[in-house]
């Protein structure tokens, strides 16, 4: 009773005093007519091990039990289902059968997009005018969104090339010229280097953003296909990305066939 | 002396040991004594730090078709110098010399690129000597 008086007294006097610095930093940070998405994010769900629904199931390693044991998960796909093409479907079931080996966050590659955002680590965005960079703890991974035409891509890369525009209070960013070596999540859901993703980041509030990737690959899916999600706001007064340089990790995956 | 010998077990121990991918001096993979010439079509184009990897297809002068890759320098090296992934498209015709690697292997280091345009590209393998 005492926390809930104190909530409705103080809450709207004192809440609104103590935002108010926050605000005029984010309103000097961007335009007038942008919002301000400066900050760490990171998304709380299980999307990571799997778009689709997925039940809960045992690790890799029997004798941990329920450490490495994958989470259940409700479908992050707005379509329920991702539209493979046949072929692709036939891959995808090869690549979920070698999960524990063939997953491309095993080898610290960069987590190409739209994965590197619901990775179980931080990212950081920061936005300038011309261009707004991403910043992710995983691999150190970055990518820059340009808000000018850059022109075409000089070569394939494994977090893309990103152009960015906002359409209203939207930031939305086409990403082409991945490469085809990374995968969207742990369950072997893959794409080709013909993948073209469309981001839409919506903020919900000053701590939330809405997430919206629309994925085209004409090579591996037969339709276009959402993925929808929320992406928080780290709020530890000491929130920071820290260094996950997992090379060293690794090593002996990547190095021992051919001697290290 | 000994810092001779240092030095030359040094390289023993690195070429021993090196992944064929690897950052490398020219000395330890490639052969200033195997200068070549190779005229063929781009099947692949690595652009990766340290060095790029060009991979084409050669006709031998028997007729037969052989697989060839091409070390460059970094992708900014060769983005600054106009090499990008539409200059070397797949199924692109280019002239490279360079030099062969030590083992006798299809493997050279890039030193000059040339286009059916004319255009002629220093590709910048290993430190070329």
């Amino acid at each position: 009773m005492q926390r809930s008086v104190l909530c409705s007294v103080f809450g709207s006097a004192f809440g609104s005093l103590l935002l108010l610095p926050a605000l005029a930093q984010a309103q000097s940070a961007a335009t007038a007519s942008t919002p301000d998405l400066n900050g760490i994010w990171q998304a709380m769900n299980t999307a990571n091990w799997e778009l689709e629904a997925h039940a809960a199931e045992a690790g890799p390693i029997a004798s941990l039990g329920a450490l490495l044991a994958v989470p259940a998960g409700v479908a992050y796909v707005v379509e329920d289902n991702i539209p493979y093409l046949p072929a692709a479907l036939e891959k995808r079931q090869a690549n979920r059968l070698q999960r524990w080996t063939a997953d491309p966050e095993i080898k610290c590659y960069m987590p190409g997009v739209p994965r590197a955002n619901y990775l179980p680590y931080p990212f950081q965005i920061v936005q300038g005018a011309d261009t707004i960079l991403m910043s992710y703890e995983f691999a150190d991974a970055v990518r820059t969104v340009h808000m000018q035409d850059p022109g075409p891509a000089p070569a394939k890369s494994w977090m893309g090339w990103n152009v960015g525009h906002w359409e209203g209070n939207s930031l939305v960013v086409e990403i082409t010229d991945q490469n085809n070596q990374t995968w969207l999540d742990r369950s072997g859901n893959f794409h080709s280097d013909k993948l073209h993703v469309t981001e839409r980041y919506t903020p919900m509030g000053s701590d939330m953003l809405l997430y919206e990737a629309t994925l085209t690959d004409p090579e591996v899916f037969a339709a276009a296909w959402t993925i929808r999600m929320p992406l928080y706001r780290r709020k530890e007064a000491n929130a920071q990305l820290i260094e996950f340089k997992c090379i060293p990790f690794a090593e002996s995956v990547l190095y021992d066939a051919i001697g290290r | 002396m000994k810092q001779t010998i240092g030095l030359i077990s040094l390289m023993v121990l690195a070429a021993g040991q090196q992944p064929v991918m690897a950052h490398h001096s020219f000395a330890a993979e490639f052969d200033i004594d195997k200068p070549i010439q190779l005229q063929g079509k781009v099947t692949q184009v690595e652009f990766m730090n340290p060095h790029s990897w060009i991979h084409i297809e050669v006709t031998n002068t028997k007729g037969e078709a052989e697989q060839w890759e091409i070390e460059g320098g970094t992708p900014n090296t060769l983005f600054r110098k106009g090499i990008n992934q539409d200059t070397l498209a797949i199924g692109t015709e280019i002239v490279v010399e360079g030099y062969q690697s030590r083992d006798g292997a299809n493997r050279a280091s890039g030193r000059n690129l040339t286009l059916t345009d004319g255009r002629k590209l220093f590709i910048e393998g290993s430190s070329t000597p």
